[in-house]
Parts: C-alpha cells; sequence; structure tokens
C-alpha cells in the first residue's frame, strides 16, 4: 500500500547510516594504515594502502628513552583492572546492603548515592590534590585505584539488575541453607550478578584506562605516567621533529587494544548500555 | 521431639507496624500444620519467625525443648521451601540439594547417597544436571522439596509452595507433598491463603487474620463449627451465605425470621437476642430442592438470577428477600435462571452470629 | 536473664550487615571525595597560591577570589564551554533520535542493525586524548586531510585548521559529537523499545504518517531519557577537557577561543594557585549539583510528579486513539 515511501525512506536511512559508518571507521582506518608507514611516506603523502614499517615504528616507539611506553602499558592496566575490579566488587556489595537490608539509614543512604550519581570529580580536584599530598599517596598509583571503592553509576546499575534478578528469597533459602551473610554474597550473590558485574568492569576499565584528568595532576614522575599523559607529552614535544610513525603508533597502543576488546564482546557492551538507559 | 510452641509471641516491624500482636501456638511433633488466611493477616510472617527470618519482639519461640529466639536459621534445624522456589540459578539441580550439606562439610560420599536417595523419591534422577531454568515449574517444584528432604529437618517450613503451578500441577503437588508428609514423618507447617490446599492437606489448619488466630482446629471442625463470621466465611467454597434474620420468641422455643421463612431453632443462647438482628450462615449445600426435605417454616421461593451447570450438580445464585444466595442443588432438581425455585433448608446445620461481636452464638 | 535475651534478639536481626555491606562505599567516598570537596570549598575564601618558590598564604580573602574570577576571563571560558558543548550537542541529539527513530520503525527493516550499533558505539570507548592527537595529526597543516583536499584540488592551499577559530571548535564538536552520538542512540533506542507495541499499532490504524507517530507517540514518551541524556550531556560538556586540552596544547589556541572552564581549572592546579582554583570548582560544584538535582528528581520521580506523568502518558494515546 503505502511501500513506495517506506522504500525511499530505507534509501535515505541507509545512505545517512553509511555516512556515518564512514565517519566513524574512516579515522581509524588512516591510523592503521599510518601506523605502519615509515616517517618519510607518511610525510610524503596519503596512501589507502598499508606499509612495512610497523614493527620498526613499534620498536621505536617501545625503545624511545623519553617515552616510557612500556611501563606506561603496565600502570594503565594495573590502574584500570584494580579500578574495574574494585568498583563493580564494592558497588555489587553496597547495591546489596542496600538491597537486601533494612535498616534505619538505609533510605537517606540511598537518597544520598542517587544525588551524587552523576557529581564529575572534577569539582573536587584542587582538594583531592591536597588530601593525597598529605596521605603520602601523591605520584603512586593508589589514588587512581582506591576511589573506585564508590562508583555511583555502578551503584546504580547494580542496584536496578538486582531488583530485576536477584529474589529475596534466595538470600533467605541461602541462610537457612546455612550460609553466613559474607558467604551468601560471594557464592550466592555474586555468580548470580556475574553478567552485571561482566559489563560493569568492562566500562570501569575502558573509562580508566582513558582517564587524563586526574593522572595528569597525579602522577608526576615518568615511571609513573599512565598513557593518555604519555600522548598530552608526545602533543607538547616539538611536533615538526617528531617521527610520525611513532605518533600513529603510539595512538595505535592506546585505542586499540580496547578495540579488540570491544569487537569481541560488543554484543554484551551493547546491551549493557541499553540497560543502563531504561529507567522508568 | 520436634513440636513448635510459640508462648506470647510478639512481631513489630522497625516502622512500628505490629503485624502478631500476641500469638500463642502449639504445633505437635509430627503434625501437618496449616496456617490460612488472607495476604497481610500474619501467616508467612508466623513461619518465617519459626524459620529465623525474622526476629521476634517479644515473647518466645519454642522448636522441641530449646528456646530459638536467638539461634540462627541454618542451627535450628529446619528446611523451607519457598513460593518462587528460590533454586540457586547458576548452580545444576545436584548442587541446588548439596549446598546445605556441602556448607555444613557433610563428607562427600553421604551427600551424594543422601541426594540421590531424595531424587529417587521424587522423580528427579535424570534432571540432576540441569540448570533450574532448564526445567518445568512442577520439576523446580520437586527440586526445592529435595533441597529440603536432603538436610533431614525436624521442621518442614513451606511458604505458599504451589501458587505458582497451574491448576491441575497443584492438585497433582498436593497429594504428592501429603504423601511426602507420612514418608518422611517430620513436622510440616504450610502456609496458603488457599483453603482448599489447607482442608485437603492438614491435620490441623490454623486460620489467622490481622495476625490473630481465629480458630485451630481440624479441617472438619473448623467446616462444621466455625468459631465465628470470618472462619464460616473464609472456609468452605463456595462460601457460606450470611443472612440477617430477627430472632423472635416461639412457643417454648425461637425462630428465625427472614422474608418468607421462620425456622425454629430451639436453642437457650438465643434468649438475649429477642427482638434483635442475628446472622444467619447456611451453607450452600444445606439448601435442598429433593422434596424430602419440605417442612414448615424452612421453605423459601427464590428467584434465579444465574446458574451455573457443573454437571452433577448446579450452583444457583439467588435473590430472596434483597439477600443474595448461592446453593448448590443435584442437577435434576435444579431450575434455570430467571425462574423461581422453592428449596428447604436443613435447620439442623444452621449457624447463627452475634452481628456485633461476630462470634457463633449456636449452631 | 533479660540482657542476655536483649543481646540474643540482636544476633537474629540482620540490619547491622547493612552498615557493613556499604561501609566501604562511604569511607571512600568520605576520604576521596567529601573531604577534598570541603577543602576545595574552604580555601577558594583564601589566598593562597605559588609564587616562584615560595608559597603565598593561606591568608582569608573573603570572596575577593570569586571578584577575581569574574574580572578574569572566567566567563569567556564558560562561553567557550556552552559553545563547544552545543556545537557537538544539537548534531548529536538530532542524528541520535533519528537513528534510534529508524532502528525501531518495524516498516524499514533495516538490515545489520546490530553491525551499525556496534559501529557507532566504538567512538565511545576510544581514549578521548588519543582521539585528539589522532585528530591533530590528521588536520595538522601538512597532515593527511589537507594533503587528499589539496591533491583532489578542492583547495589551493592547506586549510590551517587549528590557526582558525571555527576550524578548531568544529574539530572539537565533531569530535564530541563522534565520541557520543552512539551512546545515545543506543539509549533512546532502548527508550523507543520500551513503549508498548500496541500503541505503535493503535497509531498506524488511526492512520498517522512515520512521521506524525514519531512526533506525537514516540517523542512524548521518551521524554524521561531525553532529559536524562540532555543533563547527563550537560554534565559531560562541563567536564570537557581531554579533546580540547590535547588539541590545542592546553593553550585554548587560537587566541584562548577553545579554552573550557576545567582547563582554566587546570591551568591553577598547574600553577598551584589553589585560592583561585577554588573558586572555580565551587562555581562548577553548584552548577553540577543543580544539574544532580535534577537527575535526582528525573530518576525518582515524587508523588505527584508520578501522577503528572502518568497523565503525561496517556496524552499520546488519546491523540493516537482521536487520530
Amino acid at each position: 500500500m503505502d511501500k513506495k515511501p517506506s522504500h525511499a525512506r530505507t534509501v535515505i536511512a541507509y545512505i545517512v547510516l553509511i555516512i556515518l559508518t564512514f565517519l566513524c571507521l574512516f579515522f581509524f582506518y588512516i591510523l592503521l594504515i599510518n601506523c605502519t608507514r615509515s616517517h618519510q611516506q607518511i610525510q610524503h603523502g596519503f596512501s589507502f594502502l598499508p606499509g612495512s614499517s610497523f614493527v620498526k615504528n613499534f620498536n621505536n616507539v617501545i625503545h624511545d628513552a623519553k617515552l616510557p611506553v612500556l611501563s606506561g602499558i603496565k600502570n594503565s592496566l594495573i590502574v584500570s583492572a584494580c579500578c574495574a575490579a574494585l568498583a563493580t566488587y564494592f558497588s555489587t556489595l553496597t547495591a546489596y546492603g542496600l538491597y537486601a537490608y533494612n535498616f534505619k539509614l538505609k533510605k537517606p543512604a540511598f537518597i544520598f548515592i542517587m544525588l551524587i550519581l552523576v557529581m564529575p570529580t572534577q569539582v573536587s580536584a584542587m582538594g583531592f590534590i591536597n588530601v593525597i599530598t598529605k596521605m603520602g599517596m601523591i605520584n603512586t598509583l593508589y589514588p587512581l585505584i582506591l576511589p573506585s571503592v564508590a562508583a555511583p553509576a555502578v551503584f546504580y546499575f547494580m542496584y536496578s539488575y538486582m531488583q530485576s534478578s536477584l529474589p529475596l528469597e534466595l538470600i533467605e533459602a541461602a541462610r537457612i541453607d546455612g550460609c553466613n551473610e559474607f558467604k551468601t554474597f560471594n557464592r550466592i550473590v555474586l555468580p548470580i550478578m556475574k553478567p552485571a558485574i561482566a559489563v560493569q568492569a568492562i566500562f570501569a576499565f575502558v573509562q580508566n584506562w582513558n582517564n587524563y584528568f586526574i593522572p595528569a595532576l597525579v602522577l608526576q614522575e615518568n615511571s609513573k605516567r599512565t598513557l593518555p599523559i604519555l600522548i598530552a607529552m608526545l602533543r607538547s614535544a616539538d611536533f615538526l621533529k617528531f617521527d610520525m610513525g611513532k605518533v600513529y603508533m603510539l595512538i595505535t597502543i592506546a585505542i586499540v587494544p580496547i578495540i579488540i576488546v570491544y569487537i569481541a564482546l560488543s554484543r554484551y557492551i551493547v546491551a549493557g548500555v541499553a540497560l543502563g538507559g531504561v529507567k522508568e | 521431639m520436634a513440636g513448635i510452641i510459640f508462648k506470647d509471641v510478639e512481631k513489630t516491624y522497625d516502622n512500628g507496624v505490629t503485624v502478631v500482636p500476641d500469638l500463642n501456638l502449639e504445633i505437635k511433633d509430627k503434625e501437618f500444620v496449616v496456617l490460612v488466611g488472607p495476604s497481610g493477616c500474619g501467616k508467612s510472617t508466623t513461619l518465617r519467625m519459626i524459620a529465623g527470618l525474622e526476629s521476634i519482639t517479644k515473647g518466645d519461640l519454642f522448636i522441641g525443648d530449646q528456646r530459638m529466639n536467638a539461634v540462627p536459621p541454618k542451627d535450628r534445624n529446619i528446611a523451607m521451601v519457598f513460593q518462587s522456589y528460590a533454586l540457586y540459578p547458576h548452580m545444576s539441580v545436584y548442587k541446588n540439594m548439596a549446598f546445605a550439606l556441602e556448607l555444613a562439610k557433610t563428607p562427600k560420599d553421604e551427600i551424594d547417597k543422601k541426594v540421590h536417595a531424595a531424587a529417587e523419591i521424587l522423580g528427579l534422577e535424570p534432571y540432576l544436571d540441569r540448570k533450574p531454568k532448564a526445567l518445568s515449574g512442577g520439576q523446580r517444584q520437586r527440586v526445592a522439596l529435595g533441597r529440603a528432604m536432603v538436610r533431614n529437618p525436624e521442621v518442614f517450613l513451606l511458604d505458599e509452595p504451589l501458587s505458582n503451578l497451574d491448576a491441575k500441577l497443584r492438585t497433582e503437588m498436593r497429594s504428592q507433598i501429603s504423601k511426602l508428609h507420612k514418608q518422611l514423618g517430620t513436622t510440616f507447617v504450610y502456609v496458603t491463603h488457599d483453603q482448599t490446599e489447607a482442608m485437603t492437606m492438614g491435620d490441623r489448619i490454623c486460620v489467622m487474620k490481622d495476625g490473630i488466630i481465629q480458630q485451630f482446629d481440624t479441617p472438619q471442625n473448623l467446616y462444621d463449627y466455625p468459631c465465628n463470621l470470618f472462619v464460616a466465611g473464609f472456609i468452605g467454597s463456595p462460601q457460606m451465605n450470611f443472612i440477617d434474620a430477627t430472632v423472635e420468641k416461639a412457643g417454648s422455643g425461637y425462630q428465625l425470621c427472614f422474608g418468607e421463612a421462620k425456622i425454629k431453632v430451639d436453642n437457650e443462647a438465643l434468649a438475649p437476642y429477642v427482638g434483635k438482628t442475628v446472622v444467619c450462615g447456611i451453607r450452600p449445600e444445606d439448601f435442598h430442592a429433593e422434596p424430602q426435605f419440605a417442612g414448615e417454616g424452612n421453605m423459601i421461593d427464590a428467584y434465579i438470577d444465574l446458574d451455573e451447570m457443573m454437571g452433577s450438580e448446579s450452583y444457583l445464585y439467588l435473590n430472596y428477600a434483597g439477600q443474595k444466595l448461592i446453593t448448590r442443588v443435584p442437577a435434576r432438581y435444579a431450575k434455570r435462571a430467571d425462574e423461581n425455585i422453592t428449596l428447604a433448608i436443613d435447620t439442623s446445620k444452621i449457624h447463627v452470629f452475634d452481628k456485633e461481636t461476630e462470634l457463633v452464638i449456636c449452631q | 536473664m533479660s540482657k542476655k535475651k536483649i543481646s540474643a534478639e540482636r544476633e537474629v536481626s540482620y540490619a547491622k550487615w547493612g552498615y557493613i555491606f556499604i561501609a566501604p562505599f562511604f569511607i571512600a567516598f568520605l576520604i576521596f571525595q567529601f573531604v577534598p570537596l570541603a577543602q576545595t570549598i574552604y580555601y577558594s575564601f583564601f589566598e593562597y597560591y605559588r609564587s616562584g618558590l615560595t608559597v603565598i598564604g593561606p591568608n582569608p580573602v573573603g570572596l575577593d577570589n570569586y571578584k577575581a574570577l569574574l574580572e578574569s576571563d572566567f566567563l569567556k571560558y564558560a562561553g567557550n564551554t556552552v559553545i563547544l558543548w552545543l556545537a557537538g550537542f544539537i548534531p548529536q541529539i538530532i542524528i541520535s533520535l533519528l537513528l534510534a527513530a529508524w532502528f525501531t520503525d518495524v516498516r524499514l527493516r533495516i538490515k545489520g542493525k546490530q553491525f551499525f550499533k556496534v559501529v557507532i558505539y566504538m567512538p565511545n570507548l576510544i581514549m578521548a586524548s588519543a582521539f585528539a592527537m589522532l585528530f591533530f595529526a590528521l588536520f595538522s597543516n601538512n597532515g593527511p586531510v589537507n594533503a587528499t583536499l589539496v591533491s583532489l584540488g578542492i583547495l589551493e592551499h592547506p586549510f590551517r585548521f587549528l590557526s582558525s577559530v571555527a576550524g578548531t571548535r568544529g574539530l572539537v564538536a565533531m569530535m564530541n559529537f563522534l565520541m557520543w552520538f552512539g551512546n545515545t542512540t543506543i539509549l533512546l533506542m532502548a527508550a523507543v523499545m520500551g513503549i508498548n507495541p500496541a500503541l505503535f499499532e493503535a497509531a498506524e490504524l488511526d492512520g498517522c504518517s512515520p512521521r506524525q507517530t514519531f512526533f506525537r507517540i514516540t517523542l512524548p514518551m521518551i521524554r524521561p531519557i531525553l532529559v536524562y541524556v540532555l543533563i547527563t550531556s550537560m554534565i559531560g560538556g562541563l567536564q570537557m577537557f581531554d579533546v580540547p586540552q590535547i588539541l590545542t596544547n592546553g593553550k585554548g589556541s587560537p587566541d584562548r577561543t577553545v579554552t573550557t572552564l576545567i582547563m582554566f581549572l587546570n591551568n591553577h592546579l598547574y600553577s598551584k594557585n589553589y585560592g583561585m582554583a577554588g573558586a572555580v570548582s565551587v562555581v562548577l560544584f553548584i552548577i553540577c549539583a543543580i544539574l544532580c538535582l535534577l537527575v535526582y528528581f528525573n530518576l525518582n520521580p515524587t508523588e505527584s510528579d508520578r501522577k503528572i506523568k502518568k497523565r503525561d502518558k496517556l496524552k499520546p494515546r488519546k491523540e493516537a486513539l482521536n487520530g
């Protein structure tokens, strides 16, 4: 009946989608191409075909004396992995405490966390630096990791997930079966929360992997720095003298691992994003 | 050995709501007791207090001869079957059943023996490796029972275990649970809001309302001798008819008058009510269309609003003297809607209640 | 005996476990967010900075820092932040709505939905600083984009993107758009799919065109999520830092037209002017607190709000029925 307008609309939709897909992928395509080409080739002009300098660029970046890339990767991995573990474990614990138990401060505690749900950490950055300096934690990785224990957004996701997937009767059954409260949490609640924990762990990991503002303020020694800071250092170096193959390679190192993990787990991640938004 | 005694037990929640004001209840060893009542009557709370899932505000709870108020659930030697079954979704059927024993550090081969024994009784052998998600409702229900069985508890607690099943399965599981009770020879406490379940399963039934025990007796006694309007209305389906009637003195006895009917009741308990209105309770099956019941003063001639033919019998919804009545009569004596029917009331089965206190006067 | 009873009764109560389980969160919050925030606010009323190697202050100066803030380029930077945010957000919300409508339109039957979703969400996971560095390299005066444009004959001379206000702002906005439109699309799609499908069928029977359906049913129904997206995006915009910082090497060039509020804060933190940093933070905190409150009421409607929302939900249905 109205096949025709639908048909036209479909064509427009596909055109827009293809343009957007191109925008999303093209830059990464250039990145991947350029990280395989030597400085001279890159200066010479753009090419759609990869070059042969991938290994050379990689070695150059890894062995750059001024740019501690290997330790940067290591630091980034440590911070991101610890943050992911702490944020998911303690957010689940907090959500469980507020979900499964009745106590006087339950409601105020919940309202409080909801109020700070989207409060950015930047606003207290100044005091944060002061406090961790006094605690002797400046220029260490701890101040980047420990605050993850209080992650309101992860908490909210966990709490919503519990409401839909963790009946209170299950907890009571565990009590009768002989679990103490910690055992109930570790042996019953955590396994049930696994899908939610996996999704949030990925998000927490990525977020901290990409984090720049606070680490840049906290970490001052070269050997302690994380990847985003190294990229910023690259930017402030004298750019014209720089080996462009190395620049593209460092960006590749910072981005590609995340993209590979993302493509492998994309189904769960996209579903997780959607879940975060379904709020009635 | 494992009787349960509530002595002056009170349960008040943190928000100040008292669900159970003062509970005194004695459940005997090996007895099958059903706690029944409308939702919010405190029956589940009572069960959960036995389990130790709710704290007791005041009073004492004994299981066997031990005071249990402060004993955590796992040490009470009880097992519980939940309404939603509460099976651990990440464990296989076998693991679900073995979990409690594992936590109690039972040797492996003993766990194995017990789980298989329970699985055999319940017909779960083929499903032991499955996850709960892959089971039907009835199978899940049996796993929940099995999980309770393997622990050899002294007391079985069941919280509306059949309400998530369809009607046919429910009847089936009803007899299976009754059988299990006989087989295991332990105390069963069963919570339901369904009076049919209560009537068919319980050795004794405890009818509750607003946290107060209304009556605690055998099913037959509850049906024949309800102690108040609530119990009379709650037990039996279709419900007992309640008719407002005036008490008159008639010769040496008394009579209850409503519409044309004047029913003779010779009971001195009615003396104080002469000239007053009482509530007259008559079960649907105590209206008779058969001619042999016809007598004097017990006949009513009523208009049929609606009839429900059930095959062997028929439910007639009557309108008599401005009051709605339900009767159950043999099909061959029944008439259809929009007709009039003459019925005789079996006067020996009549219940009379005080309109104010709602307590029974005579029956 | 009675004492024993009281302690015994407590044993069966589980309330204390609730406190134990939520304690780590609140302790971490207290140490790493609350105390720092209190200090930030406190020092915003002090003269406290470093000049060379000597530390000046802290001397209480009342509201002087705030006055200095107003006299500085604070308002200009606030304006920059708003412009950069809007330039990214407007296309983002339009494209996201469009895509969400298309993806959920049963009549369009777009194939490869999962593929598109995966692709458009990808930029969100990219390290913003690396992304900015990539754009910087690509759009530099002799970078591949200029090279391509010149060799194709579209431009005669390379366009100096990073020396022009519009060019630099455009690049920042484009990066923000690319990083966030996928996320928004997925959120909106989830919201649209949460609408009872019978409503769309009813609308179709009543003769709604796809456009009418979108404006008169879909949009009003997903309003709560739209509000959520708007507010969280505003907060995200206020936090904008990595992209302009790396792209312009922290200078906000040309002529500080892409310096955002957080870059301003960052400069004060680096120069260790704690008084001024505190004042900037407090202003940011107040704006964020208002936005947080809005999010809170959006997610937890009060009773009266809920009634209004319900009525709102009925409205489109009525309109759909009246055709």
